[in-house]
């Protein structure tokens, strides 16, 4: 007997978002480097935006290397050629690391409950505003957003991420410069993919070219002064360098079958063991990979007030999974299996996709080194 | 001078040899790692496997800490760090000194990738070539190699090593690294002095040279008022994202209940907040008080950077200055907090 798990298909669900905001024929502009603020500025009476920023360069951080991170974009000219990717994926902005749910108190007549502000607004604090335009995203995190839309629209509509998402702009940026720990292109996307963006952008020297993606991304740029209209020469320049980019990425895994091969494993114990044996079970790969989801919710009460908050949980944990009489994973080769079964096996058993999108971050953030491809290539 | 290259064929030869008379189960070194300039714990049963170890300048992890997990005999390949790692580990009843055959690394210290990064302003996967040539260190960027004193891409650490040469082992790989009693006096001396000052070349051997100690972030903390440094804590600990990899990479971290995971009662809220990250992260270095080897372990894993050794090189120098204690350096001892002597409360309480 085979047990039908699929709910919805990625392809399916996307297609029919696709067909309603892609546009048919594409259409470029041309924005020089050092106007980019200007633009940026236009785009601020609308949007909350975010750009890439270097953060914790301070002589403490030993090695003031880089730690790049979405920042509210401070109103000054941007300079990215430095930008490669970020350290914490840009799923931070629609399912932050922490966000109260509601607040709650217990008076006389019972209890009663209130929302902290309108749910998805965007954070704890700042109570930034909605709706937000996330500036040189990267095709795989822009990818890895789509496949979250998944999770938060198909079983339930969740509250809180939804909002977030629905009004957004994602300004994608080719990577002309990918990670050696890169390998998109295994996974149906490159340096280059432009299906899960609004605009995309390419660098071609002293300006970026900008390709008009979806309706949302041409309704930005119908409002948008100062930009020049591409020529097909510069057309050719921006796809030169994506195809070059393309070439750049050279890790690679072998998807081909990839999740019967995983069901057939499942229960090699030795194998998994193997594998798992050198990983630390710490919270890296999970929670800074972009297409991970899962959170905890706990509740804190002071006197007769309280909240419910939600944060980030990873099945690397032994807690993750505990319950009172039994943990079902309480072994570090089970919660490593979870975790690649979750994004090769069960994913794409219920939507049809693999819940990985190649950005490489479990790899170059790992402290041990423990490498998914090669994982992978072990079943090959 | 000991070459890794010499070292590395030492440590296959013994390796097999182990396994094949049946002295041990399992082995424990590094292979190289599956991106540049990085290295990954090779943990075997097989003979096969043993061409895959390594020695180089980035065996950055301290291998004490897989010990527990495993039953058995097992050799592993050990720094001047693991080692007193391993030896506290034993001090805790936590692994059994029957039980290992410790393979000896005389460490001529670690590369900062970080700080090669920040030198050359270059990501790791961007740079050609790191070699090291004795007290020198050639960086090579789209072809062109720059030289620069080792130093200044050793960890921190590395820098303030004082027992760079195991501290207990079987078999020792080669010659003990010189210059660890002078690189002690030296890191003392500036911290005496204070930011700025500057420890000393020590002459020919390698010798572990700075030019600013190795310590001044610590210093430049304790020169703040207690505001500037709260305030300085509360920014650092709003990045942290709670993934506990300080903790799990931390061979002294080896609870296999951790007072952030009780749920009944509840010690910490899950929540990353920066008073709950700071919280942990101050209970968990009082947790490792005398347990703490100062390996770098912690601060080299944080993914948003956050300079833990700031709090755990104070608590290891606190350590040594009011018990006169330090970690991991006497099997026989019992662990610091286990046992009291009359003459420290006088030291203590103030
Ligand atoms: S694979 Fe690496 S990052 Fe992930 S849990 Fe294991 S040690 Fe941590
Ligand atoms: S599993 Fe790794 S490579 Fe894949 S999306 Fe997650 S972090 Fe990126
Ligand atoms: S490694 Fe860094 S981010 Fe992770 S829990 Fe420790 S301090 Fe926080
Ligand atoms: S606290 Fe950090 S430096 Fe100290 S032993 Fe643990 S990992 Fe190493």
């Amino acid at each position: 007997m085979s047990i039908e798990y699929r709910v919805s298909s990625f392809e399916e669900y996307r297609g029919g978002r696709r067909e309603a905001s892609k546009l048919k024929t594409q259409n470029s502009k041309l924005v020089r480097k050092k106007d980019i603020g200007s633009v940026l500025h236009q785009w601020s009476k609308d949007y909350t935006i975010f750009v890439p920023c270097n953060e914790g360069d301070t002589a403490f951080t030993v090695h003031g290397s880089r730690l790049t991170v979405y920042g509210l974009w401070d109103g000054s000219d941007i300079n990215l050629d430095w930008y490669r990717n970020t350290v914490t994926p840009p799923k931070a902005n629609f399912l932050p690391p922490l966000e109260e749910m509601f607040r709650f108190q217990k008076g006389k007549e019972g209890h009663s409950m209130e929302l902290p502000f309108e749910p998805g607004v965007w954070s704890l604090e700042s109570g930034v505003p909605l709706p937000q335009l996330i500036f040189g995203i990267r095709p795989c995190d822009a990818r890895a957003l789509s496949l979250l839309d998944l999770i938060f629209t198909d079983a339930y509509q969740d509250p809180y991420y939804l909002p977030r998402r629905e009004g957004a702009v994602l300004v994608g940026l080719v990577c002309l410069n990918p990670y050696d720990s890169c390998f998109c292109t295994s996974l149906g996307i490159g340096p280059g993919e432009s299906d899960d963006v609004d605009l995309l952008l390419t660098d071609i020297g002293d300006e970026f070219l900008i390709e008009e993606i979806s309706d949302k991304g041409k309704r930005l740029m119908e409002l948008t002064a100062g930009l020049k209209d591409a020529t097909e020469d510069d057309t050719a320049r921006a796809n030169e360098a994506k195809e070059k980019a393309y070439g750049r990425v050279t890790r690679k895994i072998n998807t081909e079958g990839i999740k019967d091969r995983l069901l057939s494993a499942f229960e090699d114990e030795h194998y998994w063991e193997k594998v798992a044996a050198k990983c630390i079970a710490c919270g890296i790969c999970t929670f800074l990979c972009p297409t991970c989801y899962c959170f905890d919710i706990s509740d804190e009460m002071v006197k007769k007030q309280g909240a419910r908050f939600r944060c980030w949980d990873s099945c690397a944990f032994a807690l993750y999974t505990k319950m009172p009489m039994e943990n079902p994973r309480e072994e570090k080769w089970q919660r490593v299996r979870q975790k690649v079964c979750h994004k090769f096996e069960f994913y794409p058993m219920t939507f049809d996709v693999i819940a990985c999108t190649g950005c490489g971050r479990c790899i170059r953030l790992c402290p041990v080194n423990w490498d998914i491809t090669q994982t992978l290539r072990l079943l090959d | 001078m000991n070459s890794d290259h010499k070292m590395q064929q030492k440590l296959r030869h013994e390796a097999k040899a182990l396994l094949e008379q049946d002295k041990v189960d399992l082995i424990i070194g590094f292979e190289a790692g599956s991106l540049k300039f990085t290295t990954t714990p090779l943990i075997t049963k097989s003979k096969d496997d043993l061409d895959r170890l390594v020695i180089n300048p980035f065996i950055v992890n301290n291998l004490a800490l897989f010990l527990p997990d495993f039953k058995g005999r097992i050799a592993v390949a050990s720094k001047g760090c693991d080692s007193r790692s391993i030896v506290s580990l034993i001090q805790d009843n936590k692994v059994s000194r029957d039980d290992l055959v410790i393979i000896g690394i005389p460490c001529p210290g670690m590369i900062e990738l970080r700080k090669v990064e920040k030198l050359t302003g270059k990501d790791r996967d961007e740079l050609d070539d790191i070699i090291r040539e004795g007290d020198k260190v050639v960086i090579t960027v789209d072809g062109k190699g720059s030289e620069f004193p080792i130093a200044e891409v050793l960890s921190d650490n590395c820098l303030a090593c004082e027992f760079p040469t195991p501290q207990d082992y079987d078999i020792l790989l080669g010659e003990p690294t010189a210059t660890s009693q002078e690189s002690r006096v030296k890191s003392r001396e500036s911290r005496v002095k204070g930011q700025g000052s500057r420890v000393q070349s020590h002459g020919e051997g390698g010798g572990l040279q700075s030019e600013a100690s190795p310590d001044s972030r610590l210093q430049t903390l304790k020169a703040m008022s207690p505001q500037q440094r709260w305030e300085f804590w509360r920014k650092e600990f709003s990045r942290c994202i709670r993934c506990y990899a300080c903790r799990n990479i931390c061979p002294s971290c080896f609870c296999k209940r951790c007072f952030v995971e009780e749920s009944e009662p509840r010690w910490l809220m899950p929540m990353p907040r920066w008073q709950e990250n700071l919280m942990f992260q101050a209970i968990r270095n009082i947790h490792l008080a005398g347990r703490c080897t100062d390996c770098g372990g912690c601060e080299r894993s944080c993914p948003v950077n956050i300079p833990l050794r700031c709090l755990t090189k104070e608590m290891y120098d606190l350590v040594d200055e009011l018990f006169h204690f330090k970690a991991g350096m006497d099997k026989d001892a019992p662990p610091l907090m286990t046992h009291y002597e009359q003459e420290e409360a006088e030291d203590l309480i103030r």
